[in-house]
């Protein structure tokens, strides 16, 4: 059995980081093509939050590196069996391209001459293209575990489950920006948009753990003993209360009394609010307890 | 004032070094473990590239434990990279052990003492200043002369353990004229050694392993205790299914590849007894042989009359049916069949019956001098060096401190007792000692009773200490004589069979350090006895050795090894038994003479009272003895010792393995981790010896496990004077 | 016939002394704290006094299909002509991932270089025609290596005589080490 740890905090706040940028980006890039300008604080927002988290997040994987100087040999080849390979690139590009977006989405005075007439064509252009890279970078965090060779880490819903916890932790962190912005502070129907689009994100997620538990039942001993790790092994408190409860459950319940809206107008906003957080923290306790408790689990000699 | 150092400043890496390649070899061995670390250190081409240059291969001699193998050093711009078993070479045939393997860093070490040490404070407070050789020497000659003077020389001790240069040792006690001598021999094989010798008039007598077909071990773990071509041919042997049988209340390595019998400790002698029992009442033993070549065997028959398997099955907790069953398949397969002489079976007082007991057993079997059995001294068969001229040795005055033989009459006078020694230096009987000179010894760790024997140092006027390293026994000294690695030095050379060996330098010393050839030398001018070691230096000493022969000192130390031409094997003193009688003797003359029962017989050992436990010790195949447990290199693959405990004992306990535990026995009391194990009687403790070193200078070593010898009794069996380790009962708690 | 180098080990001839690792450590100048080969114990299986104790050597499979060569993202793990795996320092850049991937946990980040470090089936002594460090001192001739499309090598002619077997075939990797658990009373001679 594998006990040391490899791959730690930085790692996982590298893959966080790149969820809520691109689950950002996807809520922007939906707001203003869906619904223009009743949710343009929505799609504001995503594009002022995208590039940030995950240029964090790469600043950070850099310090991760064993040879940090040498990281530009990332972009002297494109090794196309390695998620890593594709996903730095697609990182990069996503990173370059979200900088533009935002740069689009600033007041006009902080934009240069003749480049205002035609924003709103390169925006349209842009959120079209962008949803794709984003889905790119949010599933790469899950293959990029998915191709080591780890029993919990080869799970078949391992990209699906990053992919939606990316765009709910993206769409929280949108919630959480428009929520204390005095700027641009959201409509109540963004409002109630956000949280509707989280209620449906968080419900997938609970059926990919349901399904990874019918799955943990009819899998290879391999896999059940991996499965085990998280349902009743070392990482099974973190698993239960950070991600079901804390993370998926609690926030759920919140988000539906939230839309229900039968709570007074100043609760309501703290109940989103908190819910959203909530939301951001199972999301880091996703990745933190599957990239942990992956390095625990070996495959039988 | 001359500047005082601790241990720690002696340590720093800044303070000493020289300069060059002992710089930049030490700087990277302190700094991260390697020995120069270059760029592309990973890549395997661009080691490839640097091996081009300035590279040689040495001949030599391995010194990580005292098995002598021979070695092949790879030098690479004055730096030792890597060391290969010689394959010429008949201790180990190209291979060596992770001992051998880790030399680079014991040559390496930062623990090494770089220069000769005063004391500067208090003994054992850790103060040091660095002396030149010349006050080194002359003031431990003058503390020599001094207590010779007032005293006689008998008020100094010499302690040494095996090793190439200690012929040169013992010749500098002599000229000195002390008859006191400690060596490791009592702690070790005395109850072998003497058994054997009073039973065949040899003392270490071989096992032809390739031949045999049947092989009981009860003290001798060839997996853990390596003795390199030994354990070789053992895994040879199991390998090609031989039966290998191991007796031991631990699951050892070695019986992990063997039928194992977690015997009760301090019973091999009744299994024994049985063995002979069932051999003796079924007729299985080899009559012919024993009318031939032995005497005594009536007076054996009605001994072991009661010593049934089913007598012994009460005392070994081994089944009669399994004692009796292991008897004929023994008795099958003789004369290819042997009871291994081991170095100390259960290491209990009565060890020595039990030696006399396997050796009786071999004899009923026949396999002396026969394919797979027991083979005769091969001294006769070896090639003599030459030796050197001295003036003839003064009377050593005085009665022994270690008590032979006024007080022990029937231990070989070269084997001594050396717990014996240290105990009579606290009595003060029968005189005071005042000194003690002891080269690559650790009494502090090796003897028993750790305490007494520091407490021991702490009475006497002087002790001097001769190593690369401050070892336990150094930690106390006055002064500390630094003496050249392995790597570095000569030693006396190493004849094997019709073959010579050398052990030479690989590169030159890193340090202001000397090999105890020279120290010895150059003591023994300070002393005036500079005649008794007619030799310049090594090289002038090494010319002497090999008069005898035509090959030149150049030649030797370019093929490593010299094969006398011509040689003849000698065999017709096999069957010459020196013995009173002449023959293999069954039926001790020496034992008859002293009164004692002539043939092996039965001596209950002791049993620990309710809630005690065996405390058992053995070897790791990663360290030997004390000596290496400072080797980070090992350290790697063997940490800290750990007490095991059976499971059922743990539970008991509610402890876990890594928990801490006491453990405390009549002398002592230690803290150690916990090892739970299916693989040990639930009635024992066992831990390897070795480990809790309380020299802080042992930098890596110092703090790790615990010291058997802490909680050890000193115990001497009256026959043979063998520290009976195992006979100390103990109490385990949780910490 | 293309060449596939690798490695038969018998654990029936191991008693776990580790010479092998120290070795390798001086051979290869591995960082003190790490270790590019290992003998697993499994400690003394079943109930008192029925007990028995199993060595396994080993150290990087040199897999046919490594997973630590498909994931590097910058292609500086390599697996040669002859089967052997590498890793080019001058482009790793210390990401880990194939230390994550490997199912044997064979590789680690080398502190004093900043790179994936691993077997390289000594590659230096090969080139001058001798074997690994690991297998040159093994007490008792537990570790072998050679070319397994050789039919003249110890390696081959082992795996013809007795039955083998190859480490955590779940993973995938196609591992070039060989496990023989049988007594082997001679090695075979061989290249």
């Amino acid at each position: 059995m594998h006990t040391e740890v490899t791959w730690g905090l930085l790692i996982v706040v590298y893959l966080f980081t790149a969820g809520v940028s691109a689950g950002a980006m996807v809520a922007s890039n939906a707001a203003f093509l869906l619904g223009g300008d009743r949710y343009e604080r929505v799609a504001r927002w995503g594009a002022y939050l995208a590039p940030f988290p995950i240029a964090f997040g790469t600043g950070v994987l850099l310090l991760d590196l064993g040879s940090p100087l040498n990281f530009y040999h990332l972009f002297m080849t494109l090794q196309y069996k390695s998620p890593m390979s594709w996903g730095s690139w697609a990182i990069l590009l996503f990173t370059l391209l979200s900088l533009l977006y935002l740069y689009l989405w600033l007041p006009p005075r902080y934009q240069v001459g003749h480049v205002i007439k035609r924003v709103r064509a390169w925006k349209g252009g842009l959120a079209k293209g962008m949803p794709i890279l984003a889905v790119s970078v949010a599933s790469y965090t899950g293959v990029l575990l998915n191709a080591a060779d780890r029993p919990l880490w080869q799970i078949a819903l391992l990209p699906e489950l990053f992919l939606v916890s990316a765009m709910s932790t993206g769409v929280a962190a949108v919630g959480v920006a428009v929520a204390l912005s005095r700027r641009w502070r959201a409509s109540h129907e963004e409002k109630l948009s956000l949280a509707l689009v989280d209620i449906v994100l968080v419900g997938i997620e609970l059926l990919i753990f349901g399904a990874m538990m019918i799955d943990s039942q009819i899998g290879t001993l391999n896999q059940q003993l991996a499965y085990a790790v998280l349902w009743t092994g070392s990482y099974a408190a973190a698993f239960w209360i950070m991600i079901m409860i804390l993370g998926l459950v609690v926030p759920l319940i919140l988000k539906i009394v939230e839309v229900r809206g039968r709570l007074p107008w100043k609760w309501n906003e703290w109940v989103g609010l908190g819910s959203s957080l909530l939301v951001l923290v199972g999301g880091f306790f996703v990745r933190y307890v599957i990239t942990y408790a992956g390095q625990m689990t070996g495959w039988l000699r | 004032m001359p500047k005082i150092y601790t241990w720690d400043q002696l340590f720093s890496r800044r303070q000493f070094i020289k300069g060059g390649v002992a710089a930049a070899a030490l700087g990277a061995a302190a700094g991260s473990g390697l020995l120069h670390p270059k760029p592309g250190l990973g890549d395997a081409r661009s080691t490839v590239a640097s091996t081009l240059s300035g590279t040689k291969y040495v001949y030599t001699i391995c010194e990580q434990c005292v098995w002598r193998c021979g070695v092949i050093a790879r030098v690479e711009n004055g730096v030792v990279r890597k060391l290969e078993g010689n394959p010429d070479h008949p201790n180990n045939a190209g291979k060596l052990c992770p001992r051998g393997n880790a030399g680079i860093e014991t040559l390496y070490s930062p623990s090494r003492v770089k220069f000769p040490l005063i004391r500067a404070g208090a003994r054992g407070s850790g103060l040091w200043r660095r002396a030149s050789w010349d006050e080194a020497l002359t003031y431990t000659a003058e503390q020599m002369k001094k207590i010779k003077d007032k005293y006689g020389a008998k008020a100094m001790i010499f302690n040494s353990t095996d090793n190439l240069s200690q012929p040169f040792f013992e010749t500098l006690l002599k000229a000195y004229g002390t008859p006191n001598y400690g060596t490791q021999r009592s702690l070790c094989f005395n109850s072998m050694t003497t058994g054997f010798l009073y039973t065949y008039g040899v003392a270490q007598p071989g096992t032809d392993y390739a031949n045999c077909n049947y092989m009981i071990f009860s003290g001798r773990n060839l997996a853990e205790g390596i003795s390199n071509i030994e354990t070789q041919e053992m895994i040879d042997m199991v390998a090609r299914g031989a039966k290998v049988v191991v007796l031991d209340p631990r699951f050892t390595k070695t019986a992990a590849k063997a039928e194992w019998l977690p015997i009760r400790p301090g019973t091999d002698l009744a299994f024994f007894l049985a063995l002979i029992n069932v051999l003796v009442n079924e007729k299985l033993y080899d009559a012919k042989f024993v009318s031939q070549y032995t005497q005594g065997f009536d007076e054996l028959t009605k001994e072991v009359a009661t010593y049934t398997p089913q007598w012994a099955e009460v005392q070994t907790e081994i089944p009669a049916g399994t004692i009796r069953r292991i008897a004929r398949e023994f008795a099958a397969s003789a004369p290819a069949a042997i009871a291994h002489p081991n170095w100390r079976t259960s290491n209990f007082l009565n060890s020595f019956q039990a030696e006399r007991a396997i050796a009786v057993l071999n004899a009923l079997a026949g396999n002396w001098a026969k394919p797979g059995g027991l083979i005769p001294d091969q001294s006769i068969n070896t090639a003599k060096l030459g030796t050197l001229p001295h003036p003839s040795y003064p009377a050593a005055v005085g009665m022994r401190l270690d008590g032979v033989p006024w007080q022990f009459p029937m231990v070989p006078l070269a084997y001594g007792v050396l717990q014996v020694m240290r105990d009579n230096i606290l009595t003060g009987k029968p005189y005071q000692a005042k000194g003690w000179l002891i080269s690559r010894q650790n009494p502090v760790l090796s003897i028993p009773e750790r305490q007494k024997t520091i407490n021991a140092i702490m009475k006497l006027d002087f002790i001097g200490v001769i190593d690369i390293m401050a070892n336990d026994t150094a930690y106390y000294a006055d002064v500390i004589l630094p003496e050249s690695s392995y790597l570095e030095r000569y030693d006396g050379l190493v004849p094997i069979g019709d073959e010579i060996f050398i052990r030479q330098p690989v590169i030159k010393p890193l340090y202001d350090t000397k090999s105890s050839l020279m120290i010895y030398k150059e003591l023994a001018v300070k002393l005036g006895l500079g005649d008794f070691l007619p030799y310049q230096d090594e090289k002038d000493l090494l010319v002497q050795e090999l008069k005898p022969y035509t090959v030149s000192l150049e030649e030797l130390e370019r093929k490593g090894h010299y094969r006398v031409p011509n040689f003849k094997e000698d065999h017709s003193k096999d069957f010459a038994f020196q013995t009173s009688s002449g023959k293999i003797e069954i039926a001790s003359g020496i034992m008859a003479q002293m009164g004692k029962k002539a043939v092996p017989t039965w001596e209950a050992p002791p049993k620990p009272g309710p809630d005690e436990f065996y405390l058992l010790t053995g070897k790791t195949a990663q360290h030997s003895q004390m000596f290496t447990q400072d080797n980070r290199w090992l350290l790697e693959i063997f940490p800290e010792n750990k007490a095991w405990l059976h499971t059922t004992v743990a539970k008991k306990l509610g402890v876990k393995t890594d928990d801490m535990v006491i453990i405390e026995s009549e002398v002592g009391k230690i803290r150690i981790k916990v090892y739970v194990t299916e693989g040990i009687r639930p009635d024992s403790v066992f831990m390897v010896g070795g480990f809790g070193h309380v020299s802080k200078g042992l930098h890596f070593a110092y703090g790790r496990g615990a010291s058997d010898s802490a909680l050890h009794k000193s115990l001497a069996d009256p026959i043979s004077g063998s520290s009976a380790l195992s006979q100390t009962f103990v109490r385990v708690s949780k910490a | 016939m293309t060449v596939r180098m690798g490695f038969v080990i018998i654990t029936s001839r191991c008693i776990d002394c580790d010479a092998c690792m120290v070795a390798c450590r001086a051979e290869n100048e591995v960082p003190i704290g790490f270790t590019r080969n290992w003998v697993t114990d499994s400690g003394a299986v079943g109930k008192f006094p029925i007990v028995k104790q199993m060595f396994e050597p080993g150290n990087c499979m040199h897999c046919e299909k490594p997973s630590c060569l498909s994931v590097c993202p910058t292609g500086a793990t390599y697996k040669r002509a002859d089967g052997i795996v590498l890793v080019d320092d001058t482009k790793c850049i210390g990401c880990k991932y194939c230390i994550e991937a490997c199912p044997y946990d064979a590789r680690f980040l080398n502190p004093v270089t900043g790179k994936a470090d691993k077997c390289t089936f000594c590659l230096q002594r090969l080139e001058q025609g001798l074997k690994p460090a690991c297998v040159q001192t093994c007490l008792g001739k537990a570790r072998h290596s050679g070319d397994l499309n050789d039919p003249e090598s110890v390696v081959s002619k082992l795996l013809n005589r007795y039955p083998a077997r190859q480490l955590s075939p779940d993973a995938g990797t196609r591992p070039n080490i060989y496990y023989i658990d049988v007594p082997v009373a001679e090695i075979p001679s061989g290249t």
